[in-house]
């Protein structure tokens, strides 16, 4: 069935939406808005996050201490919340990057025969 | 940082503005760009509080809401301040005086001893079922006997009081000491705070003169002083060096201000006190070996015993047989508190049923007032348990600041309970108040206020509501909520009986102890202490008295004086009793011989106190010691050796190897005086002119009028011109001393009679206040009867019948209840005794008197509701 980006959104796997944000996050700071708008994009529309997910995990990973806020100044003009990766956000995106490697792998490996049979 | 609430709204408001942004930078129309933002962005409550979330716990949550609650509570409550003030207040009194009275029960009863092990420290008594000797105490001998055939105990320690001048540590003055052996220490298990106790090397004629301060004594009169130790003191003719200060602990069997070693005191030297088997003035303590119970050591103990027994059959000869017991120590000093502080728990317990009982009435009836509020927040969708959390807040509230007056109020109330159980037990004075007594309170009002927020009812699902809410207006009463608040009402009218006969019961007993005719003269007669050595013994004293009477008998506003060897009620349990034989009287076969207490006095001293002399003569000046013997005995002892009352001109001597076995002849009859006792007990006396047994240091001064007291400093100055250092003590009108005596029953009926008093009044608002929720919820019922037909005085006696009818199932019950209790109290407490017909019959009558009263005011405004108005509510 064909997929339009309109009509249909891949929905994220549980755990990968943090991980996508700390890798939205490492050329520099960036708000709440434009962190879903850089997935957005990025994913060719196919990934959308929902504010009800996207804030919720942004606070958590605040909380865990691998994202830092800082209110700022936004396009619009009005206060906005700016995160950025601090040190060992970034050491967990490398430990997440790999992880994801090897799952991807893993579920390939055993994809791949059913695929076939398509 | 975790952000408040006001961050995480302006972080949502900054997301929106750049969506807007976005939108119309894209050629959006403005206002269609923000409704597309809104729309894109979801449900924003719950972004936010899926946010909050990450920040704020559950427990976080609950607390919130709790706290609110709480707030609503209070603001509910403020509508309702008296009510409030009455349940925080009544609860108060209920918290503070249950925590109060269980701290001192716990000190008392509870808490171990400080000396080491003391749970193998046994305390050992001889006695036999011959009244006045209980506590025969042991003689040397005896505890030789026993610790050579003892192998369960390791070490026996004991202990004697003396009385000695004391000079050298602040005023000369007389001291009650303790005289010790040198294992007495050891096996009490104490240590010093200061210098070191007695050893076995301070025993012996041969050791040096050496005395430990006991704490109080040290740590009061003397300041904490250091410098004490190694200072000499005199005691009467001897010498001894303060060696240490005890460390706090409990003094028993009787506190003394120093204790000494055995060479302080000759008596204790002497051959009667060494080899005399019968000359028994020894506490003994025993330390039992390590596992050891006790019952394995009272059972060695008291073959012992026996065996001792038979080898001198003739010292322990009588029917009443001579027996040990053997106790812990701990259980020896709790044992006379044991009863009054287990009386007043109940009693404590017993008002806060009634207290709590009377909060429930109120909650309940101020429920029934808000059934309405209660429908509609049910109507508007609150869950039961919504509405439980919101009556749980309120009582929490409630009981909170309850318990808060009842922590306030249990610190002054531990120190009056303890003052008073010290009386009872020397272990209440160490009593204080501590962290568990703020548990006991908190948990007392949690129970209370789970207890409070379950008994109103709350309005049923859906059905009933529509009812309820129609008539929110008015008041509507359920037959179940009758039920309830009767049913109180009628455990408070039964828990008060109760109360109120335990506190007949004491006042009858004071009553008769206060009617009791003791000397006439108590009022008027100071008793002096001017004690004097034993050294003194003889012609000084006899000298030293007529002195002192001479010159006092001098003074203006003095119209008799007297001395004598004993204070009575003062000198409680001193000279006697012993035995005694008389001519022309032979024990009944195989009974004890007559017991007697011995009183040396002068004469006038029967006038003096205002004891009538019933028969024969007073002593005169010439009944001295070259003249003939000659003695006055109680009424009771001349009527019971000789009931046709020929008593007088008989010879009566002293079978006690003390006084040897001189005859002397019985002059007079005295009436009754029973100086060991203030209960109306007949008396076993036998006096003797001072001038033949010439030792006494008691003296007895007579007022002519106005205040007694006004006359201590002249008759002190008038002794300290014959002997400047003769210490002159305790000056006391007899009357004052033996109030002193009687303070324990006194306090006793007090307090009980307190608890009984506030019980009754919480009952009596119950019965009026439950009297008057009924005629106010049901003044519709009472406007039909009159219509037709009822006259007003029906209803008034109907309503008082009602009230009447409460406290008649009150009374029946609290009867149930009172034996029930009495039962169960029997099995605690020894002599126990079942109430009289009085106290019953006087309680069942105040408090059906009170319920009238109470019923009163409800069954005339019942009487008074104005026919048209009441049909016309609702």
């Amino acid at each position: 069935m064909p997929r339009t980006p309109d009509d249909s959104r891949l929905d994220l796997l549980q755990g990968t939406l943090d991980m996508l944000i700390l890798r939205t996050l490492q050329w520099g700071s960036q708000h709440g808005h434009g962190i879903g708008q850089m997935i957005r994009t990025q994913s060719d529309e196919l990934l959308k996050v929902e504010t009800g997910s996207l804030y919720p995990a942004l606070h958590r990973l605040e909380k865990r201490g691998w994202l830092s806020a800082k209110w700022g100044i936004s396009e619009a003009n009005q206060r906005a919340k700016y995160y950025a990766l601090t040190a060992a956000g970034k050491a967990q995106l490398v430990r997440e990057q790999d992880r994801w490697t090897q799952l991807v792998t893993a579920i390939g490996r055993i994809m791949q025969p059913i695929d076939g049979k398509e | 940082m975790r952000p408040d609430e006001r961050e995480i709204d302006d972080e949502i408001r900054g997301h929106i503005a750049l969506a807007i942004k976005e939108r119309v930078d894209r050629g959006e129309d403005p206002e269609a760009a923000r409704r597309a933002a809104w729309a894109e962005f979801g449900y924003m409550p719950q972004v936010r509080e899926s946010v909050r979330q990450v920040w704020y716990s559950r427990w976080f949550d609950a607390a919130a809401d709790f706290a609110r609650d709480m707030r609503v509570g209070v603001r509910s409550l403020a509508g309702a301040k008296g009510l409030a003030l009455a349940v925080v207040i009544t609860l108060g009194l209920g918290i503070g005086a249950n925590a109060a009275i269980f701290s001192v029960v716990r000190g008392v009863l509870l808490t171990p001893l400080v000396n080491r092990d003391e749970d193998r420290l046994i305390y050992i008594r001889q006695g036999s079922a011959t009244p006045g000797a209980e506590n025969m105490t042991f003689s040397v001998p005896e505890i030789e006997d026993l610790s050579a055939r003892v192998t369960s105990v390791s070490a026996f320690g004991d202990f004697s009081t003396i009385d000695f001048t004391m000079i050298g540590i602040g005023e000369p003055r007389v001291v009650h000491a303790g005289v010790v052996s040198g294992t007495f220490f050891e096996v009490m298990g104490l240590r010093p705070v200061l210098g070191r106790l007695l050893q076995p090397t301070d025993d012996g004629p041969g050791a040096a003169g050496a005395v430990v301060l006991t704490h109080r004594f040290w740590s009061t009169a003397l300041a904490s002083d250091p410098g004490v130790l190694g200072r000499t003191i005199r005691l009467d003719t001897r010498t001894a060096t303060v060696v240490g200060v005890l460390e706090p602990s409990v003094p028993y069997p009787v506190d003394t201000e120093i204790i000494a070693n055995v060479v302080t005191s000759p008596h204790h030297l002497d051959a009667l006190m060494v080899t005399g088997r019968t000359h028994r003035m020894t506490e003994l303590f025993g330390r039992l070996k390590p596992g050891v119970t006790v019952e394995q050591a009272r059972a060695e103990l008291q073959a012992a015993h026996a065996a001792m027994r038979s080898a001198h059959p003739e010292d322990y000869a009588g029917r009443a047989e001579v027996h040990v017991s053997v106790r812990t120590l701990r259980e020896q000093i709790a044992t006379p508190a044991r009863a009054i502080l287990l009386l007043l728990l109940a009693t404590a317990g017993v008002v806060f049923i009634v207290a709590c009982s009377n909060v429930a009435n109120l909650i309940l009836a101020r429920s029934v007032r808000r059934e309405g509020e209660l429908a509609v927040r049910a109507a508007l969708g609150a869950s039961r348990g919504a509405l439980r959390r919101t009556l749980l807040a309120e009582s929490l509230v409630l009981c909170g600041a309850g318990a808060l007056v009842g922590v306030l109020l249990a610190g002054p109330l531990v120190t009056f309970v303890a003052r008073f159980a010290a009386r009872y037990s020397v272990r209440a004075l160490d009593v204080t108040m501590d962290a568990s007594l703020l548990w006991i309170g908190v948990a007392l009002a949690m129970a209370a206020s789970v207890l409070l927020a379950w008994i109103p009812r709350l309005p049923a699902a859906e059905t009933s509501t529509s009812g309820s809410l129609a008539t929110s207006g008015g008041l509507r009463i359920t037959p179940g909520t009758n039920r309830r608040l009767r049913l109180f009402a009628t455990a408070q009218v039964a828990f008060s009986f109760v109360l109120l006969v335990g506190a007949g019961m004491l006042l009858a007993a004071l009553v008769s102890l206060q009617t009791t005719t003791a000397a006439a003269n108590a009022k008027t007669v100071l008793a002096i202490d001017v004690p004097l050595p034993i050294q003194a013994f003889g012609p000084k004293t006899i000298t030293f008295v007529d002195e002192a009477m001479r010159r006092i008998a001098a003074l203006p506003g003095v119209s008799r004086v007297a001395a004598g060897n004993v204070v009575p009620w003062r000198d409680v349990g001193k000279f006697g009793p012993f035995t005694f034989g008389a001519e022309g009287f032979t024990p009944a076969d195989g009974a004890d011989q007559p017991l007697a207490v011995l009183r040396n006095v002068t004469p006038g001293y029967f006038a003096t106190l205002g004891v009538p002399l019933v028969a024969g003569r007073d002593f005169t000046d010439d009944d001295r010691g070259r003249g003939e013997l000659v003695v006055i005995v109680s009424q009771t002892l001349a009527t019971r050796l000789f009931p046709n009352g020929e008593a007088l001109n008989r010879q009566l001597w002293w079978t006690d190897p003390v006084f040897g076995d001189a005859k002397r002849r019985i002059v007079g009859v005295a009436a009754d005086l029973n100086d060991d006792s203030v209960l109306p007990l007949p008396a076993m006396t036998v006096y003797h002119p001072l001038r033949q047994i010439p030792f006494g240091g008691r003296l007895f001064v007579q007022a002519a009028g106005g205040d007694p007291y006004a006359l201590v400093p002249a008759i002190t100055r008038a002794i300290h011109e014959i002997a400047a250092e003769q210490p002159v003590e305790r000056a006391a009108t007899l009357e004052d001393v033996r109030a002193a005596l009687m303070t324990p029953d006194r306090v006793n009926a007090f307090v009980v009679t307190g608890f009984a008093g506030v019980a009754l009044a919480i009952a009596i608002v119950g019965v009026a206040g439950v009297l008057a929720f009924s005629v106010s919820a049901r003044t519709r019922e009472f406007g039909v009867r009159l219509a037709i037909g009822s006259t007003p005085r029906d209803l008034l006696t109907r309503v008082l019948r009602e009230g009447i009818g409460i406290v008649i199932v009150g009374i029946v019950a609290g009867v149930g209840l009172g034996y029930a209790l009495a039962a169960l109290g029997a099995s605690y407490v020894d002599g126990l005794r079942l109430p009289g017909l009085v106290p019953v019959a006087g309680a069942a009558s105040v408090l059906a008197v009170a319920a009238v009263a109470a019923a009163l005011l409800p069954a005339r405004r019942a009487a008074r509701v104005d026919v048209l108005r009441a049909l016309r509510t609702e």
